[in-house]
């Protein structure tokens, strides 16, 4: 175990399991290691773990945003959204990285969806970046399934008992994104004033979209 | 049914239908060597040296006991290290012998006085 915390400011915010301090000069050490190790047998290229760190960064729920409010004002390309979502979100110049195929959930008034990955913490990154450490951790991922209403009011959302719920289990290879209800009154806005209201936890299906009186756009 | 019988149907990733804790908003930024990490799971799959099935059960073959106690990127590494060993890309003395390296290089005027 390595001494690197000795000089570390000490640290005064909680320490959950996603990330602590206790060993992480020894993991961080082990990180340098393999990533060297991997470039000097160049298995790896020396530039490409930064050039992805930037892919990485360049990508946010704003995206996401982008696609939801375009699909809300052209029943053409939400179609071919909800046929093919990686295509779709291709067709705005959002590329994907990976070999993940993406299936996008409409929310209905009889149909609201949840995403979640039971197994890890597979997530639709290329549109919305990296998950929240909430949706990697034991308790959404192991109650999700099977109380999703429970879950969901602790995020403060009531679904009615007449709507149907249906939660999709991520994999490796095939993401989810919810496409969530329009909010109502938002006929006038323009596509950029509707992306305002998408959260990122409104594409997971924890949230509906915001109601533009709680944001009233300009 | 066998105590044990659920050891065998249910690897420690699995725990979907598990009761649990109610959810707790939590976020935090990545550390730089979380992103980095993330950075090198991406760049190890688009060499196809391990792709994201790999990593997985890699995650899951370090065994309840570490997936408990180590955060989520220190599992990532850890279960990276160990693909490649198995791949025999890299061996273990390679890796103690870099990350001895880096360590004297990250603290040049300590001796490894706790090692």
């Amino acid at each position: 175990m390595s001494n690197r915390n000795d000089d570390k400011v000490k640290h005064d915010h909680p320490h959950d399991e996603i990330s602590h301090n206790a060993s992480l000069g020894y993991y961080e050490i082990m990180e340098t290691a393999v990533r060297e190790l991997l470039i000097e047998r160049q298995l790896i290229g020396p530039g490409e773990i930064r050039r992805q760190i930037e892919v990485l960064d360049s990508r946010n729920p704003a995206l996401g945003a982008k696609v939801v409010a375009h699909a809300w004002l052209h029943p053409d390309f939400k179609a071919r959204l909800l046929k093919n979502g990686r295509s779709g979100c291709e067709e705005l110049g959002i590329s994907f990285y990976d070999d993940t195929q993406l299936i996008v959930l409409e929310n209905t008034p009889k149909v609201h969806n949840l995403i979640v990955c039971t197994l890890c913490s597979c997530y639709p990154r290329p549109v919305l970046g990296l998950p929240p450490d909430w949706y990697k951790l034991k308790p959404f991922r192991a109650r999700a399934i099977y109380e999703p209403r429970a879950v969901l009011a602790e995020f403060g959302t009531i679904i009615p008992d007449d709507v149907e719920i249906r939660v999709s289990d991520s994999t490796a290879v095939i993401r989810y994104l919810v496409l969530p209800m329009r909010p109502a009154g938002t006929e006038k806005f323009t596509e950029e004033q509707l992306a305002s209201l998408v959260t990122r936890d409104s594409m997971i299906g924890v949230i509906p979209a915001n109601n533009p009186s709680e944001t009233s756009p300009k | 049914m066998s105590q044990t019988e659920d050891l065998m149907k249910r690897l420690p990733n699995d725990i979907g239908g598990f009761p649990a804790d109610p959810v707790v908003q939590v976020e935090h930024e990545l550390e730089p060597w979380e992103k980095r990490c993330h950075a090198l799971a991406d760049v190890l799959d688009f060499h196809k040296i391990i792709n994201t099935e790999e990593k997985r059960r890699g995650v899951e073959a370090l065994g309840s006991e570490m997936i408990g106690k180590l955060t989520y990127y220190e599992r990532w590494i850890a279960a990276f290290a160990n693909i490649l060993f198995q791949k025999g890309i890299l061996t273990p003395s390679d890796l103690a012998v870099k990350m001895d390296e880096v360590r004297s290089r990250e603290r040049p005027n300590t001796e490894s006085k706790n090692a």
